[in-house]
């Protein structure tokens, strides 16, 4: 068994697991991959970690950067992709890049620059959330690199004016909804059944824009009028998080979560083990964990009904 | 006069050089509905002593896509392009009246007079050619800028004699801090500032085997016709493939994958020979192609 790993993150509210992207694209993959991630979110404590956050820590090694964290979990042979092809990899490289060019510094703005969000929602949420001094500070940290990221990247000529440059970046955003949701059509992950590396990324960018409520909501109203994008999030969140839409398991739910839990625990265990086998008998460098997910799904269905409607 | 050409990026055949249909009256209005006139324009630095490795490849990228339009277009070599440009970034191209800079707005452009590569796509490849293209702009374009205005090495034996060269000294000095310092900026905001040498090469990396992986033995990236995406690619690899910089090791990634040398030889070959009529240009495309070869 590998060393245990922390995650420490940024927490979440409005029914979702975290509202920081970043974060949100590591849960996501920890749970889609099966890795054993104790996750620590910052809660007005000076035990803040060093770097960015998200960081992940497993005994003396520090990680930050979704991206590095990632890598490291697969090295780990926590791998979400072992069934892509070459080409599905090549795809989610790209995709990401999209993600980053053209939603990010919108998804930036909603949060850390449109005055009335950031001193309404933004700034209150995180300044509750980091230890009395830096409480001052930290937040407005945030939004001025938030804005001199959008305006060394989207600003510059022909483009003066702050507000032709957020005019730029909230109509490549909607671009950028409409093309994922067009790659994404009605199946219900990107490459098909399994949600891989891109829909962590994915799910990390999108469900902020999607659940956290807002004064201003020019990204989620667009957001809502693509049905497909709005059920993955959903998805994803019921799915793999165990958070209803209202952001509270029934009571009902959670007895049978617990059963689920310790019958994944047991299975985890099992194929933990034959994994080490298999490793000691042919040395494969990775062995598929897919095999695992699929098991903890087939056992979803036998151990809780409320999760039958949800299998595909 | 070794380093002065030391960076200096090799080019395809140059593109044809059209000379000016005299006595042809310009419409003093150009609109989106007017055909592409024979006189049309593109803006660059200075091909031999001045252009840097990311402008000289957008610049390939526009050219390339151009004559995959089968749209003629001369192209005009300025030491204040840079100045010129309505977006303060090279190429331009100068239609008619009309002044565009970049390759997303030019391929608008020329949509909009009824020309397009990616109109036979459907939805999902459109995406999906966007989302390589961002990649492209995101990894290659900025491991370029990287390269150029972030390794100190290149800095000071390639960049800022090239970039400053066509101004006398102090200004040489002061436009090439400027511009520097307007990179490294840039680069710490994205997050970049703090990546080493080795990480960036290996992010190119990254990028070139995705590009090999999605090109695969097709011809061109959404199999038998070109898109702007595949103009993009090439103006990118074979700046990269040609230019001589300090070390190879830019180069050598490219090189490891076959498909996108023999992809950026095709195009090459396809595009930009048999158009020229420039000798010492010739001469370049073929040292080009020879170091594509080897």
């Amino acid at each position: 068994m590998a060393a245990p790993m922390e995650l420490s993150c940024w927490g979440g509210d409005w029914g979702l697991p975290s509202l920081h992207p970043e974060s949100l694209t590591v849960m996501a993959y920890a749970k889609f991959s099966g890795a054993p991630l104790t996750v620590n979110t910052i809660n007005n404590s000076w035990r803040v970690p060093k770097g960015d956050v998200p960081v992940l820590i497993s005994e003396d090694i520090v990680i930050s950067q979704p991206a590095k964290i990632l890598n490291f979990l697969r090295k780990q042979k926590y791998n979400a992709d072992y069934e892509l092809s070459a080409k599905q990899g090549a795809d989610t490289l790209a995709y990401i890049a999209l993600l980053e060019e053209k939603l990010l510094p919108a998804l930036l703005h909603t949060f850390w620059v449109e005055a009335e969000n950031y001193s309404s929602v933004t700034k209150p949420w995180f300044a509750s959330r980091i230890a009395f001094p830096l409480s001052l500070y930290l937040p407005g940290k945030m939004s001025r690199e938030a804005l001199n990221r959008i305006l060394l990247t989207r600003g510059g000529p022909p483009l003066y004016s702050l507000a032709e440059v957020e005019a730029q970046i909230y109509r490549d955003a909607k671009e950028c909804l409409n093309l994922l949701s067009k790659r994404l059509g009605t199946s219900q992950f990107f490459f098909g059944d399994m949600p891989t590396t891109l829909d962590a990324f994915v799910f990390g960018f999108l469900a902020p824009i999607y659940k956290v409520c807002f004064p201003r909501v020019q990204l989620q109203e667009h957001l809502k009028q693509l049905p497909n994008l709005c059920r993955f999030c959903d998805d994803i969140l019921t799915f793999y998080f165990r958070l209803t839409v209202s952001g509270h398991s029934p009571a009902g739910q959670d007895t049978a979560d617990a059963n689920l839990r310790k019958l994944t625990q047991l299975v985890n265990k099992e194929s933990n083990l034959i994994e080490k086998m298999d490793d000691n008998l042919r040395k494969s460098p990775q062995h598929p964990p897919r095999k695992l997910t699929t098991l903890k799904l087939a056992a979803g269905g036998e151990a809780s009904s409320p999760l039958n409607r949800l299998s595909p | 006069m070794e380093v002065r050409m030391k960076g200096r990026p090799g080019e395809p055949g140059l593109a044809r050089q059209q000379l000016c249909v005299c006595g042809e009256q310009l419409s003093a209005q150009a609109s989106a509905a007017e055909p592409w006139p024979e006189n049309a324009e593109l803006y660059q630095q200075l091909k031999e002593e001045q252009i840097l490795l990311s402008d000289n490849a957008s610049s390939l990228a526009v050219q390339a896509f151009l004559q995959m339009c089968n749209l003629p277009i001369r192209v005009v070599c300025r030491a204040n392009a840079e100045y010129m440009s309505p977006s303060g970034k090279v190429p331009f191209i100068h239609v008619g009246n009309q002044v565009v800079s970049e390759l997303g707005p030019i391929v608008q452009f020329v949509k909009a007079k009824g020309h397009s590569l990616s109109d036979g796509l459907d939805e999902v490849q459109k995406a999906e050619m966007k989302a390589y293209m961002e990649l492209v702009n995101n990894m290659l374009l900025t491991a370029e800028l990287y390269l150029q205005w972030c390794d100190d090495v290149t800095v000071e034996e390639i960049t800022h004699p090239r970039y400053g060269s066509p101004y006398p000294w102090p200004l040489n000095r002061i436009l090439s801090y400027q511009k520097q310092w307007e990179v490294r900026r840039k680069m710490k905001a994205i997050g970049w500032a703090g990546k080493t040498l080795d990480q960036v090469l290996e992010d190119v990396d990254q990028c070139c085997q995705a590009l090999s992986q999605r090109l695969g033995t097709q011809p061109y990236f959404f199999n038998k016709h070109p898109t702007e995406l595949d103009a993009l690619v090439f103006g990118h690899l074979f700046t990269i493939l040609t230019t001589q910089l300090i070390t190879d090791a830019l180069s050598e990634k490219v090189k490891n994958y076959s498909n996108l040398t023999a992809f950026c030889r095709r195009i090459e070959q396809q595009y930009f020979e048999g158009q020229d009529k420039d000798g010492s240009a010739a001469v370049a495309a073929r040292s080009a192609k020879r170091s594509l070869l080897r």
